[in-house]
């Protein structure tokens, strides 16, 4: 889960003033091991593994461990003999960091949350993952034809899981999130506002927000990342793939595109006309934000699914309602878009039982596995229909976000490409973090295009001078 | 075996445990970190690879760190100096007025110091919020609401606010050894000076600094030490660094190097070169002070 950067920087600091306290959650075995030989039932297992011994290493954020125990115990029951270990944490990097480096990584992860996925990024520099395709290639645990055609479309060629570009997938698709705008929908149906689905229409609202006695936009000031969720769809709604295809794997012309003018635009737009930025954005952090929209001191804020459960508790406005509205396109002709991200599980290139890891990935595509996942993590499994099954789990809101997309919303995928190793840039940091000084108007755009030409012209060097060695 | 050499004998033997268990948890990995500083790792794969001194010769061309660096050593000048003056001059006050608070003083300037790095950092962030902060607030209340600035996300004021909150931070706990210092300077001096006739500023001046001199100079370093630790924990939590990197500092970079970007052996440098910077400042600042012993 992206539960975002939210909580991420304090627990930093709070584990490294309370190392000592880092709970170690090893708890081996969610179940007890099958007897070797219990009496073979109809659905057990068909094959025998020469270790039947497999430890995974799961990452425990909101989605919580339930999930990963009753679905291992699932796994255990249909294949007699086998034994899964769990290690679940929240901080699930920092403790397979040492056995990852001494070699003996486990033979499954479940990585997500914003402490923990830079270490997939280090695989990924590595090349320490196992090529998994072979498994989206074969068939699907139950039911028939490929694994592949069960995932949610554009998924799989995806950077999310394919990183080097080349078809191969190393990243197996877990929860996937939507992200996009968000309004207060009582508000906007009690004054008759229809939610914009133009740029154009957006800047219009400014009005109609003054005349509410709010600001148009706000965001999460301190971590400006948080803007992708509208800049990657707004580069795809002006120059399509190839410019996203441009902004991802580092190309400098992409900084003097259309493309960028027009997505950059918005941001330069926000940040000069009058009550369209919420006075102080820039200083607050994501709660302080998210709380202020809530409050309704702004009319919109980019945000993701999680975005109800994590503010459960916050201060709001009477009658306060979540609405998705997507992000605007350019134009009338183009529609609603939205980014969506998917969490990744990986095997790493070491691992030493990558067989029964491969049939234990396999199993988690399964109806009872998804159906499972609804049910303890309330979790949205990056499979086609998987919404119908979560929906009495979710909230209404959600699920209509979900299953707006799984209709065929159009929602973008993307990240960028793997840099060169060694290199010293963190591609979204050099995009995303100068744009809090383009909101506060002490930095132009065209110094932000020429410093960001600069660095992808440095990244291609890069990982030309790599790619020779 | 002589009795001495078996006196020998057994003191080496008490000695053992000690000497390994600080081989093993403080020589070793600081011998590490300067062997990793001369390779290109990722902190992840068990392959090393040997690149010499490129990660330094790299670290003064990499604009970030150039810029933390910056941010880093101005914390560094302003923060202890502040610090100390601050926590000097209440001691002063405190330990040589005849004040009834004066234990209550005492008590509230010394709080900080046993509140939780991160709880100040939360607190503080609160107080800069731009909207409902105390800060701003205030300055609207008395009509100066033009001078309220969003500041943890204004390039030009993000420094100083986070220094602010490193001096409100640290003070009191300064304070308190100074006025423990203080307490055990002989009155005599005072009576004879008063006797003289010295104001108490000259008091102060005269004897007051130079009595504490010692003391003065040890908690510099520890002051310009605690600004590398403590500016961490601060930034991490009020400004991630921003905005745009302007309060990044040399801790949180080496540890976005380290553990975001996989650039272990880089980040290692870094860590090298801070810890070759803060003996230098160290050693500076205790010759600089020195004027040999009162």
């Amino acid at each position: 889960m992206k539960t975002s950067r939210k909580a991420s920087l304090i627990t930093v600091a709070l584990a490294l003033t309370l190392t000592a306290c880092a709970g170690n959650d090893n708890t081996p075995g969610a179940g007890k091991p099958t007897e070797p030989d219990a009496p073979g039932n109809a659905t057990g297992a068909e094959q025998a593994f020469d270790n039947p011994e497999l430890n995974i290493a799961v990452f425990q954020g909101g989605y919580g461990r339930e999930y990963w125990d009753s679905v291992a115990e699932a796994f255990m029951a249909a294949n007699p003999g086998t034994k899964i270990n769990i290690t679940a944490s929240p901080k699930i990097a920092e403790m397979v960091r040492p056995k990852i480096v001494a070699g003996n990584p486990p033979d499954f992860m479940y990585i997500s949350g914003s402490d923990n996925t830079p270490i997939l990024d280090g695989l990924i520099k590595d090349q320490a993952l196992l090529d998994l395709t072979d498994i989206f290639d074969g068939p699907a645990s139950d039911g028939e034809g490929p694994l592949r055609d069960k995932i949610l479309p554009g998924v799989l060629e995806s950077r999310s899981s394919s990183p080097y570009g080349d078809g191969k997938i190393y990243l197996a698709p877990y929860n996937f999130g939507v992200m996009g705008l968000w309004y207060n929908k009582t508000l906007f149906d009690e004054q008759g506002i229809e939610p914009p689905r133009t740029w154009d229409a957006f800047f219009a609202l400014n009005e109609t927000a003054a005349a509410q006695d709010r600001a148009l936009f706000t965001y999460q000031g301190l971590y400006p990342g948080y803007l992708e969720e509208m800049l990657v769809p707004a580069v795809y709604s002006v120059g399509g793939q190839e410019a996203l295809d441009q902004l991802f794997n580092y190309d400098p012309a992409f900084w003097s595109s259309e493309s960028f003018t027009q997505a950059w635009g918005i941001l330069e737009r926000i940040a000069q006309e009058d009550n369209a930025l919420m006075k102080g954005t820039v200083a607050l952090n994501h709660t302080q934000s998210q709380t202020s929209f809530l409050q309704g001191e702004a009319m919109f804020i980019p945000n993701g699914t999680w975005f109800e459960d994590e503010m459960k508790d916050a201060p709001r406005e009477d009658g306060f309602q979540f609405g998705f509205l997507g992000v605007p396109a350019f134009g009338e002709d183009k529609d609603v878009m939205a980014l969506s991200n998917v969490e990744q599980m990986v095997i790493p290139a070491k691992a030493k039982n990558p067989e029964l890891a491969k049939a234990f990935l396999r199993f988690l595509y399964t109806e009872e596995s998804v159906q499972l996942n609804a049910e303890k993590a309330k979790g949205v499994l990056a499979v086609v229909g998987a919404p119908d099954l979560v929906k009495e789990h979710i909230s209404e809101t959600t699920y209509n976000i979900y299953k707006a997309v799984d209709s065929g919303m159009a929602t973008i995928n993307g990240g960028f490409g793997p840099v060169a190793k060694g290199s010293k840039y963190n591609p979204s940091d050099e995009v995303y973090k100068p744009i809090s000084s383009i909101m506060s108007k002490q930095l132009s755009l065209e110094e932000y295009s020429a410093n960001l030409t600069k660095i992808y012209t440095d990244i291609r060097a890069e990982l030309e001078t790599a790619g020779a060695e | 075996m002589t009795l001495k050499q078996r006196r020998i004998l057994f003191i080496l033997a008490c000695l053992l445990p000690g000497i390994a268990l600080f081989v093993m948890f403080k020589v070793y990995p600081t011998v590490q970190i300067f062997h990793k500083s001369l390779y290109l790792w990722t902190g992840l794969s068990d392959e090393p690879r040997f690149i010499g001194l490129k990660n330094y010769a790299d670290m003064f061309r990499d604009d970030v760190f150039l810029l933390a660096l910056r941010n880093t050593g101005l914390l560094m000048l302003i923060v202890p100096v502040f610090t100390l003056l601050i926590a000097l001059v209440n001691a002063a006050i405190l330990a040589k007025s005849r004040l009834r608070e004066r234990a209550l003083y005492r008590t509230v300037f010394f709080f900080p110091s046993i509140l939780s790095f991160v709880v100040i950092a939360i607190l503080w962030s609160f107080i800069y919020h731009p909207t409902m902060g105390f800060l701003n607030s205030g300055l609207e209340l008395l009509g100066l609401g033009e001078w309220a600035l969003p500041w943890l996300g204004d390039q030009r004021t993000v420094l100083w606010a986070l220094a602010v909150t490193l001096i409100w931070q640290a003070a009191g706990y300064y304070m308190v050894m100074y006025m423990a210092g203080i307490d055990s300077i002989s009155p005599d001096l005072y009576e004879a000076a008063d006797i003289d006739g010295a104001t108490r500023i000259q008091q102060f001046f005269r004897i007051t600094v130079p009595m504490l001199w010692e003391i003065i100079r040890v908690t510099l370093i520890f002051s310009i030490n605690g600004v590398l630790s403590i500016s961490f924990i601060i930034v991490s939590i009020m400004t991630g660094g921003g905005p745009n990197r302007h309060s990044e500092v040399v801790m949180t970079y080496l540890y976005t190097q380290a553990f975001t970007n996989a650039n272990f052996g880089y980040a290692m440098a870094i860590g090298v070169f801070i810890f070759i910077v803060s003996m230098a400042l160290a050693l500076i600042s205790n010759k600089l002070t020195d004027r040999g012993s009162y």
